[in-house]
């Protein structure tokens, strides 16, 4: 008798146990907080079509000249990778912790890596989370090279290409980059050095090229 | 097989409790339920592919149980099955439940209820195969996380179960 | 946020295999523990005469489903990264069906047949090589079934998607529905012991 009593009240105790969890779990929220996420497909499919998910390298270039500070600029790229170089005003944040760095939704940011492809990936992640104003560096890193810091001309350059590189130059030594010299199309531009990380200090208006903007549109 | 009586089963509430804590363990350490009828699918699909690799090859159905590199046999159900036999034998010892027998009910005779046995099972495996999963894998786990499929399964069990159980009371009552 | 261990790659296939196999032995006792290695008392159930199975199942659902929901709310664990078996309803409600009634016809599920073998039912022997049978002769008429098979893909589904109710509120109605049902449950169960006794 006493162990049906006893295993009567061990029952009991359980249920109530459970009816505790149970109620509580009323105001303790949803689970699956984090991680899902829903995207408009349609809405993105036309930011990719009309190619308003990209800032080109001269564009950035242009915004970090003129001291511009509505953006900011993530390096993908692994810790050590980073350490040798990055875009001066831009932070490491690898994409494993992408999501969850703090960054703010309605932030202008600015993601690159060597190539297009991973700024890519972590362009998906961000946007399906809902973060409204996030671009691409076009080509990378390797953009930002060929097109900022060791820029080129063609050997055969029109009078008209030949003024534009002259501004480019400007915006290639204001980054430490060095100008490839006419018709030197042989060196790759990759090959010469790469400048000291020193962040070089905005000087609203000094540069020349800060009015020339984007020839393609994006 | 043992001398001694058997002793009686756990109160059920106790032995759910301990089923659900090990079901919470494997979301907890792997990131995914229990489950049974999957490893006899590798299984067979291990020791088809021994003789008939081209057929194995050639079905979907068989295919997704191979394995790049291994054994079909080299599956997390598979060991976790093996790992059933061995937790069911221990208990069973334990209690002293451990018997060569047959469950059946007084009214059947031991041939009839093996021919039973074996139809259930042929079932079973039917089932198991449609639905994705038997009752470890879709009513215990997918229930515990709330999944759809395993909730409306389960209750399909149960509802095949309650209403074929008259055809059946010859065989246990 | 380090759980579930195994996806945030804190070990590898091999150790899973190890953790496999003690889920399983763990998995196997309490089955054996609850009496689930006893064809009888398993077909008991659905004769009204021993709800053991519906209380085990439940106990378990409601026991892991509140850990599992506690855990992911308190940080624990990440629920979105335990595995859900994709939801094909069809198929999955026909399954069922023929899965209860193989359940009811042999006295067996797939994992109390394993436990029943380890305690030695033969019955539950023959039960296993018939599951073997249906597997197989399934599998090498799937390519005339592969339609029906994959109908009503709905992909990862969970109750609170399909209701629009909160989660919380889902797990709190299971609970409310299991401890009713065990209340249910002792009380058939005497009535069934007291009619029993009355025809004897």
């Amino acid at each position: 008798m006493p162990n049906v009593i006893t295993n009567l009240s061990l029952n009991g105790r359980l249920a109530v146990v459970a009816f505790a969890l149970g109620v509580l779990a009323l105001f303790g929220g949803n689970p699956y907080k984090g991680a899902g996420a829903s995207v408009n497909t349609k809405e993105l499919s036309i930011k990719m079509a009309t190619g308003a998910d990209q800032v080109d390298a001269a564009t950035l270039a242009d915004w970090i000249i003129q001291g511009k500070a509505d953006f900011r600029v993530v390096d993908l790229r692994p810790e050590a990778a980073y350490a040798e170089y990055h875009i001066p005003p831009a932070e490491n944040i690898p994409v494993a912790g992408l999501v969850d760095a703090g960054l703010a939704h309605n932030e202008k940011i600015i993601l690159y890596a060597e190539d297009g492809a991973r700024a890519a990936q972590a362009w998906m992640l961000l946007t399906a989370r809902g973060f409204k104003g996030v671009y691409i560096l076009h080509g990378g890193l390797d953009a930002w090279k060929s097109d900022v810091l060791f820029p080129r001309v063609p050997g055969n350059a029109t009078p008209a290409q030949l003024v534009e590189f002259a501004k480019t130059r400007e915006v290639s030594k204001f980054f430490g980059g060095t100008p490839q010299a006419l018709g030197d199309s042989s060196a790759a531009p990759q090959m010469a050095a790469m400048p000291k990380l020193a962040l070089p200090t905005p000087k609203a208006g000094a540069a020349a090229p800060a009015k020339k903007k984007k020839k393609e549109g994006c | 097989m043992d001398a001694k009586p058997a002793q009686p089963y756990w109160n059920p509430y106790v032995a759910g409790i301990g089923l659900g804590l090990v079901l919470l363990a494997s979301f907890v350490i792997m990131g995914r339920g229990l489950g049974a009828s999957g490893a006899v699918a590798s299984t067979i699909t291990a020791g088809l592919n021994a003789v008939a690799p081209a057929h194995v090859a050639g079905n979907p159905a068989f295919a997704e149980y191979l394995k790049e590199g291994t054994s079909p046999l080299k599956d997390w159900l598979v060991f976790e099955v093996l790992g059933v036999f061995v937790g069911g034998f221990l208990s069973g010892m334990l209690a002293h439940r451990v018997t060569k027998t047959v469950e059946k009910g007084p009214n059947i005779t031991v041939s009839r209820r093996l021919v039973f046995a074996f139809i259930g099972g042929v079932l079973m495996g039917v089932g198991a195969k449609l639905a994705r999963g038997c009752t470890s894998g879709q009513a215990l786990t997918g229930g515990a996380l709330l999944n759809a499929g395993s909730w409306a399964f389960m209750l399909m069990v149960f509802a095949g179960a309650y209403g074929f159980a008259y055809f059946m009371r010859r065989q246990w009552q | 946020m380090m759980a579930p261990f195994f996806k945030f790659g804190l070990f590898g296939e091999n150790i899973g295999l190890v953790v496999a196999f003690l889920v399983g032995i763990g998995f196997g006792f309490f089955l054996e523990r609850a009496g689930f290695n006893s064809a009888r008392k398993l077909a008991a159930q659905f004769y009204f005469t021993d709800l053991t199975v519906f209380k085990v199942m439940f106990t378990a659902i409601v026991t892991a489903m509140l850990g599992v929901y506690w855990l992911s709310v308190l940080g624990v664990v990440d629920l979105s990264l335990v595995y859900l078996t994709p939801t094909f309803l069809v198929p999955q409600i026909v399954g069922g069906l023929v899965l209860g009634v193989g359940f009811v016809v042999g006295g067996y599920c797939p994992g109390t047949a394993c436990v029943g073998i380890a305690t030695g039912r033969i019955d539950a022997f023959v039960l296993f090589v018939g599951i073997f049978a249906g597997v197989w002769g399934f599998s090498e008429l799937y390519p005339l079934v592969s339609g029906f098979y994959n109908a009503t893909d709905m992909g990862q589904l969970t109750l609170p998607q399909v209701t629009g109710l909160p989660y919380g509120l889902l797990v709190f109605v299971v609970v409310l529905m299991a401890l009713g049902g065990f209340y249910g449950a002792e009380w058939v169960e005497k009535k069934m012991a007291a009619g029993k006794k009355a025809e004897a």
